[in-house]
């Protein structure tokens, strides 16, 4: 065999290649790809349901690339008939506009063992919803002395200048304005109460944090005493020893639904399927329920305890009267606009 | 194996060894960037009608322009921060001795060993309510209730000046250091002070690192999606943000589309204006 330079550096190069992207030679045979959230989701998903995943299904090979949901639709969507990911997380914003995209399998509900069991928010037939994700009043306890009871105590004087919010790029900052119309008179097709209450809010504002993320850091250097927050956020930093307490407020804490989906022509239908089954059983649910993750469950079996219990609701009946669900159908038809007129005129 | 032709002109270099990179450029550059022209230039975001309708409905919106408008500005204004500050370390360092120029190169590359996102965490941390400045303005007296300095176009400049600063001094540091030191000494000798010897001397004969350490700064201050909206927080629109709100929120892809290639060729013009200055300089600086 005659063996020159050029071949050598042919031969070299290659197997370079295919030691920088393993993915190259493998590609038509992938484990199960589950694209989770960020953050503390993953680390929930890694410890918990990805165990209870496997035990079920004899080890089966599985890898989490965890990205905000906007992008899953993005990968998806560049790949439609190839995709990337097989499993994916959503908000409910952005749920709807995977859907309307036809990038989402129905979920197969006959086949389901627990589907039945949701509570009936969380049985959507195009990708049931494993847990919620609860928005209320973050404050505080060192500063505020007397905890909040209602979305209105943001306009409190007291606070001028202590109040924290984000903007529309996040489902928590959509939402929360939606509340804040409804308060005001207004509903999902009318936000204009909610922009008309954010301008008497200015002299409250002390930030408009790009993401809710931020919040948390706004948090810890003291820059804000109260905003609306994220409960399983806010779990985090109390953790952490930041001093943050989260309550409900009589209006009700807004839930969202965070739905689990099978990708439209992935390879890994079955698989899939077997993941979100476990995702819904009252065992992977009770377990995300306790501390340190703090889920809240939507499987009606799980019975609340612990922190969930006290804060949020001891019941499933409860639950469904202490949560506000919101109409993202109609959100998302205006969400630009509204997206539009925050940029323009929340200025402080 | 075939040997090189023998009559084979030294002082001429064959491209082959350019094609790699150019062919990964053409690839992973070249290729995409005209996907997104292509996508700019539809009027409906699923890309199926054809128009000019994105870039109509940018470049007469007062809104968009302004956010375009006060992202070139906040580049002009770290930049001029990042000239003022940077030009006596680089100065400094052409006339310490060799421990003390370690020294000065370590301070100087230091920013460039730890992520963007650490050094912007630390700014959070100085510039907070609580954060380093106030607190100490406060045990002095200097003021009673905490500046807000977090989240204002103040903090946003320094934090990226900082952020940016290696990519000033650093070629101005080539640049002065290319300065043969007699033409100083020559100077005065001549009768000219020291600051007439820096404005007539040395300063004309630094254009080119200036200039080369302007773009870079320019380009880096205005494209730092991380900086801006860790500091600048939600309500403070720079061009990334606004690009990645409609691209990935919104998923807008024609009108995101549209607002890089303006923002693109905004940048070129600023880039242009730079080395026209900078060829100019050249001319200047022989004469």
């Amino acid at each position: 065999m005659m063996m020159n330079r050029r071949s050598l550096l042919t031969t070299a190069l290659t197997l370079g290649a295919m030691k920088a992207f393993p993915g190259l030679s493998y590609a038509q045979a992938r484990p199960l790809v589950f694209a989770t959230f960020t953050g503390s989701w993953e680390e929930a998903h890694k410890a918990v349901l990805v165990p209870a995943f496997r035990k079920a299904n004899a080890d089966a090979a599985i890898v989490l690339d965890p990205m905000l949901s906007v992008d899953q639709i993005a990968k998806v969507n560049a790949a439609k008939a190839n995709p990337p990911i097989d499993v994916m997380l959503h908000d409910p914003g952005p749920a709807l506009l995977a859907i309307g995209q036809d990038l989402v399998e129905p979920y197969p509900v006959e086949k389901s063992t627990y589907y039945k069991d949701l509570i009936a928010e969380a049985q959507e037939p195009m990708g049931p919803a494993p847990f919620f994700q609860v928005v209320g009043l973050t404050y505080n306890p060192e500063a505020v002395k007397t905890p909040p009871t209602s979305w209105a105590d943001l306009w409190k004087p007291e606070f001028k200048g202590r109040v924290g919010i984000t903007n529309l790029n996040s489902t928590l900052g959509t939402g929360w304005l939606v509340e804040i119309a409804k308060m005001r008179g207004g509903s999902e097709a009318n936000v204009d109460p909610g922009f008309k209450a954010l301008e008497e809010l200015k002299p409250n504002l002390a930030a408009v944090a790009a993401n809710p993320g931020a919040l948390a850091t706004l948090f810890q250097q003291g820059q804000i005493d109260i905003s609306p927050g994220n409960f399983n956020a806010i779990q985090i930093l109390k953790a952490r020893g930041v001093p943050v307490e989260f309550v409900a407020p009589k209006e009700g804490a807004i839930a969202f639904k965070t739905t689990i989906h099978i990708v439209k022509n992935s390879p890994n239908r079955e698989l899939a399927f077997k993941l979100i089954e476990a995702a819904l059983t009252p065992e992977v649910q009770t377990t995300l329920m306790n501390p340190p993750y703090l889920i809240v469950p939507t499987n009606s079996k799980v019975t609340m305890g612990g922190e969930i219990a006290r804060v949020l609701a001891r019941d499933t009946a409860e639950l469904k009267k202490k949560f506000v669900f919101q109409d993202w159908k109609k959100i998302n038809e205006q969400r630009s606009a509204w997206i539009e007129r925050f940029n323009r005129e929340i200025k402080i | 194996m075939g040997a090189a032709p023998a009559s084979r002109d030294v002082t001429s270099y064959g491209m082959g060894l350019a094609a790699p990179l150019a062919l990964f450029f053409l690839l992973f550059f070249v290729a995409p960037l005209l996907q997104l022209l292509w996508l700019s230039l539809h009027n409906d975001t699923a890309g199926l009608h054809w128009g000019l309708g994105q870039y109509l409905h940018f470049l007469t919106d007062p809104f968009s322009l302004g956010v375009l408008g006060s992202t070139l500005l906040l580049g002009a204004e770290v930049t001029a921060v990042c000239l003022v500050l940077g030009f006596p370390i680089a100065w400094l360092y052409q006339r310490v001795g060799p421990k003390l120029q370690t020294i000065i190169i370590l301070i100087v590359l230091l920013p460039l060993l730890t992520s963007v996102v650490v050094r912007t965490f630390a700014w959070i941390v100085i510039l907070g309510r609580q954060g380093i400045i106030n607190a100490t303005l406060q045990s002095l007296g200097v003021i009673d209730t905490p500046l807000k300095l977090l989240y204002t176009q103040f903090g946003v400049v320094i934090a990226l000046a900082q952020v940016q600063m290696p990519l000033m001094t650093l070629p101005l540091i080539t640049a002065l250091g290319r300065i043969d030191p007699n033409f100083d000494d020559a100077s005065c000798s001549l009768g000219a002070g020291s600051w007439r010897t820096f404005f007539r001397i040395v300063l004309p004969l630094s254009l080119p690192g200036v200039i080369a350490g302007c773009t870079l700064t320019y380009a880096a201050a205005i494209t730092a999606f991380i900086t801006q909206s860790l500091i600048g927080g939600g309500q403070m629109l720079f061009m990334p943000m606004y690009l990645y709100q409609q691209a990935s929120t919104l998923q807008n892809w024609p009108f995101a589309s549209a607002i890089s290639i303006i923002f693109l060729l905004a940048v070129l013009a600023v880039v242009s204006v730079f080395t026209t200055l900078g060829r100019m300089s050249r001319g200047y600086g022989g004469a």
